[in-house]
């Protein structure tokens, strides 16, 4: 890896958010999601993500639950609430914006 | 690559203790771990690299760690908020839905706690003033105190506030611990000119007083310590902020004008703020600088009552400095005390040694209602609050009864709830939101009563105090709220505990009518307390109405509704004893002449004011004076006419017994039986005042009269012919044809015009001066037997909704009665009978109580044994027969029962 691009702020929480669209997930597979789905171009230090996970279910964004793993442990699951999804409408409208602007003014001659 | 979740509920509790919490974020992690040392493990790591990785991956392992478990503990904390509020919420709708559905139910309940709490804020209102609350602007009142002065005399020990001039200023000089000394005497002061003149009650204050407070004159300044001087000091007044309202209009055109103050003009040169009252409970009328009006009201004997330690008559206050302790400042005032008590020793060596005397400072708070004298009135008031707190029991014992009367009818429904899951404390938690919002709405409703009757209240009970504060203040908000939250926690404790006994199995196998059937100990036991305290009540009202009929019957011996009593003050007029006597014989002759006046006469001695008291000798015997003391009365011709007591032997004074005739003397009834056992008093000989006078024979003797105090039998009274007595200070009597108050104008505006220079007369009904003595037992007797129709009132109810309630439950069990073949006259007893057994216990109970407590109230009654048998008997039976009035609807109701209507019922 050549250069670790470093997470801007609010995009973790929107990753996550992202993440858990795809259904209930433990933090483990958060983390593999977001490591695989990005091909490891990513570098979220796996800290940092549980840190979201709990400040958003704080929030009411997600919420958690005890569950069984496939391997048949327990496991703490989030799912996204109705408040995380609409979060995660506003937050990739306002991130699309911003990447848009960023790039606009990489690609001036 | 999403992992599916299991469908499954909640596998694992929730623990949201701080432990709890840590142990979630600990399992978290861990499997996070191990998960990932597995995958990388997969990958071809041995376990200690795979570790590696992991922790590198994850970053600062032991930060997360905590930074998750703080989050999560702030999370628990929302939500645990979140969920009592949402609890509240819907408690706070059932129960309001549940007083909607039962108007009639709350609103029962809303009274008796508005009663409750009602009385109770309207007798702390006054009580708080009385005995809590310092004075108006006293600085540090903790620091401040009233300084009592304690010696032995006589082998026991004497305790008293009074001091003298002199011992101020020894005191203010040699303490050391004290930021300020202050001295403050009221006194009666006769206060304008001609007719105008009205005596008032002012205030004499050293300069220092002022500093005890943060007062700000409203207008102009007070005076300075080089104004109180008695040479050299300054003829200045300061107004109270009432006075200046009501003489004045609260016009600011008063300062500098000059207002006639006893014998002196003084300039008014400031307004006091608004219930400003100094150390006192009564605002006086104005405050003057007590080194410069001591002088003039005292005259001649000034140098007295400068000099020597002969005349107690001001009170002393001291502020100790700041982190001085109370045992350190009693400690040096004592001191100061014992360094004064030495000079006084060495100017007057007749003193008691100081060895004997053992002189020492006692502090007290300010309020004189605080220190060890309290008045009559305090003590009732006390009593009252007491008694208020009673009436709010019994309101409390009454709500919770009916409260818990609805637990019980709704029993099958708590206990289907208690089967749905819901818990016990979660069910406590309802009950109680219901109680404490019927006690809320109560106390909204008991602080009307407490405005309502408060005002009734103060008038009643202080009527010459200058109430500053709403009556709703913020103390008294305070207390209602305090005590309805008190009063709905107790009322909501009986349905409570008949909750958690509830057996939900046995409850919900029962029919509607066995699911409630058993009689309820708690509601009994209940009943019983309200008996009993309505009894104790009952007995406190019967005993001070028994003691106000017994004060009303007293015979004082004089006519008190028919006299007239006219003081003459010189105020400086220069008279000699002959003026003087022309002067008083003047006043009676055109007091004679007034419409509606019968006669006239002059007095020495004033029944309740002041007396006169003198040795008396008997020829051959020691002094008579272990008998008591003896009453001096002087007595003009037509004394014993004016005043309605009756000669009983012999004769009255005749304008035989003049000065240089036979000297005469008329006894006291008790007076001649106690010097003469079993002897004819008429013709017997007394000396008065000097073993070596000459005799004196007793032409005469009177009823008893009584002079001090309703309650003593200090009955030694003799009357000397004024003609044949010494120059003294007499008032007058004046017999008026009606009641004495409609003759009382009529007489100061004829009789004044006829004083002298500056004088004046002070004229009031001899009522007016008889009547507080007899106000303490007025009061509790209007009191007591308020607050106990109040309990009765309750009790009553209380009883008529218990009894109709247990009839109601068991229809059944009377169906089958009357089918059995019961007439309604079995079923009626039947009901009566237990009901009057219940209630028959609360009485004894009550009486015995009443009996115990008997002994502290026995001080406050008149003539009349706390135990007094007519009282509790009156009391017993009134009881007794609201009962079987309760018990009679609710009786009659069971005998109706059609049989076939209860058997066929659930």
């Amino acid at each position: 890896m050549t250069t670790e691009l470093d997470l801007l702020q609010g995009t973790l929480d929107l990753l996550v958010l992202k993440t858990l669209t795809w259904g209930p997930m433990h933090g483990y597979a958060v983390a593999r999601w977001i490591r695989e789905t990005t091909d490891d171009e990513l570098h979220v230090e796996e800290g940092a993500l549980y840190t979201a996970l709990h400040r958003m279910e704080k929030r009411g964004w997600i919420a958690a639950e005890w569950g069984v793993s496939e391997n048949n442990r327990k496991a703490r699951y989030y799912k996204l609430t109705a408040a995380g999804r609409r979060q995660l409408t506003g937050k990739a409208a306002a991130f699309e914006r911003y990447a848009e602007a960023v790039f606009r003014v990489l690609r001036t001659a | 690559m999403a992992h599916k979740p299991p469908r499954r509920p909640r596998l694992f509790g929730v623990d949201r203790t701080p432990s709890g919490v840590q142990r979630a974020v600990d399992d978290e992690l861990r499997f996070h771990f191990d998960m990932t040392m597995r995958e990388l493990m997969a990958g071809g790591m041995n376990p200690e690299e795979a570790r590696r990785e992991a922790e590198r991956r994850f970053g600062d392992v032991a930060l997360v760690r905590d930074h998750l478990a703080h989050i999560d503990r702030q999370r628990v904390g929302q939500e645990k908020r979140a969920e009592w509020w949402s609890g509240f919420w819907h408690d706070l709708r059932y129960a309001m839905r549940g007083i909607r559905r039962q108007p009639g139910f709350a609103s029962v309940i809303v009274v008796a706690l508005a009663l409750g709490i009602g009385a109770n804020a309207a007798m702390f209102g006054i009580v708080d003033r009385l005995l809590f609350r310092p004075p108006a602007f006293l600085i540090s009142p903790e620091r401040t105190h009233h300084l009592y002065f304690q010696r032995v005399r006589d082998g026991s020990v004497f305790t008293g506030n009074s001091a003298q001039y002199q011992r101020f200023l020894d005191i203010s000089e040699s303490a050391t611990t004290t930021e300020v000394i202050g001295a403050f005497s009221t006194r009666r002061v006769a206060v304008g000119t001609g007719e105008d003149t009205r005596e008032l009650t002012l205030g004499a204050m050293s300069a220092s007083l002022w500093q005890l407070f943060n007062a700000r004159p409203v207008i102009g300044r007070f005076f300075t310590a080089d104004e109180d001087r008695d040479i050299g000091g300054a003829n200045v007044v300061v107004l109270s902020y009432g006075y200046w309202q009501s003489k004045y209009a609260g016009s600011d055109s008063v300062l500098g004008k000059s207002m006639q103050i006893g014998p002196a003009a003084f300039t008014i040169i400031g307004v006091a703020p608004k219930g400003f009252a100094a150390t006192q409970l009564l605002t006086p009328s104005a405050f003057l600088p007590i080194a410069v009006s001591a002088p003039q009201d005292f005259g001649e004997m000034w140098q007295r009552y400068r000099t020597t330690y002969n005349i107690t008559w001001l009170e002393m206050f001291a502020r100790g400095k700041p982190g001085v302790s109370v045992e350190a400042l009693t400690a040096d005032l004592t001191n100061a005390y014992r360094r004064s008590y030495d000079r006084q020793v060495a100017i007057q060596p007749r003193t008691t040694p100081i060895a004997i005397a053992q002189p020492r400072v006692v502090l007290y708070p300010v309020f004189e209602e605080r220190g060890p004298e309290q008045s009559a009135d305090t003590k009732v008031a006390k009593w009252l609050f007491g008694v208020a707190l009673v009436v709010l029991l019994i309101a409390c014992a009454n709500v919770g009864n009916l409260l818990l009367g609805r637990a019980l009818r709704r029993h099958r429904e708590i206990a289907v709830r208690l089967a749905l899951g819901v818990s016990r404390s979660r069910l406590a938690r309802q009950l109680l939101t219901e109680s404490l919002l019927l006690a809320v709405i109560g106390a909204a409703a008991g602080l009307f009563v407490a405005q309502w009757g408060g005002e009734l209240l103060r008038a009643t009970l202080m009527p010459q105090v200058e109430w500053e504060s709403a009556i709703a203040d913020r103390r008294i908000l305070l207390f209602a709220t305090v005590t309805a939250l008190l009063a709905g926690l107790l009322a909501g404790l009986a349905p409570i505990f008949q909750s958690r006994r509830t057996d939900v199995a046995v409850a919900l196998k029962a029919g509607a009518r066995e699911g409630y059937a058993h009689r309820s100990l708690l509601r009994t036991s209940l009943l019983v307390l309200q008996a009993a305290l309505s009894v104790i009540l009952l007995v406190g009202a019967g005993l001070f109405v028994r003691s106000l009929q017994g004060v009303s019957a007293v015979d004082p011996g004089y006519d008190v509704d028919r006299i007239v009593w006219v003081e003459p003050r010189l105020r400086g007029a220069q008279l000699d004893s002959a003026q003087r006597k022309a002067l008083r014989l003047a006043l009676i002759e055109r007091a004679r002449q007034q419409p509606g006046v019968e006669d006239a006469t002059v007095v020495l001695t004033v029944p309740f004011s002041g007396s006169y008291v003198d040795d008396i000798y008997l020829p051959g015997a020691d002094s008579a004076s272990k008998l008591g003391a003896f009453l001096t009365q002087g007595a003009s011709t037509s004394y014993f006419i004016t005043t309605g007591t009756r000669i009983i032997r012999g004769r009255s004074f005749t304008d035989e017994d003049r000065k240089g005739g036979p000297l005469v003397v008329v006894v006291s009834q008790s007076m001649a039986r106690g010097l003469w056992p079993n002897q004819e008093a008429i013709g017997q000989c007394i000396k008065t005042s000097e073993r070596t006078n000459p005799c004196r024979t007793v032409i005469g003797v009177a009823e008893d009269v009584k002079y001090g105090n309703f309650g003593d039998d200090w009955n030694l009274v003799y009357y000397l012919p004024e003609a044949q007595l010494g120059d003294n200070v007499y008032s007058l009597f004046v017999r008026a044809r009606g009641n004495a108050a409609n003759a009382v104008d009529g007489l100061r505006k004829s009789l004044q015009s006829m004083m002298p220079g500056a004088g004046y007369v002070v004229v009031k009904s001899l009522e007016s001066v008889v009547a507080p003595s007899m106000r303490s037992w007025r009061l509790g007797a209007t009191m007591f037997a308020t607050f106990g129709l109040l309990a009765l009132l309750l009790a009553a109810l209380g009883l008529y909704g218990v009894i109709a309630h247990s009839v109601a439950q068991r229809t059944h069990e009377m169906g089958v009665r009357v089918a059995l073949g019961a007439s309604t006259r079995d079923v009626v007893a039947l009901v009566m009978r237990e009901s009057l057994r219940t209630v028959a216990v609360g009485v004894v109970l009550g009486v015995i109580a009443a009996l115990v407590a008997g002994r502290w109230i026995s001080p406050l009654l008149f003539e009349v044994s706390p135990r007094d048998p007519t009282v509790l008997a009156v009391v017993v039976v009134t009881l007794l027969a609201v009962a079987l009035l309760a018990s009679w609807i609710p009786a009659l109701r069971a005998a109706r029962v059609e049989p076939g209507v209860a058997l066929r019922a659930d």
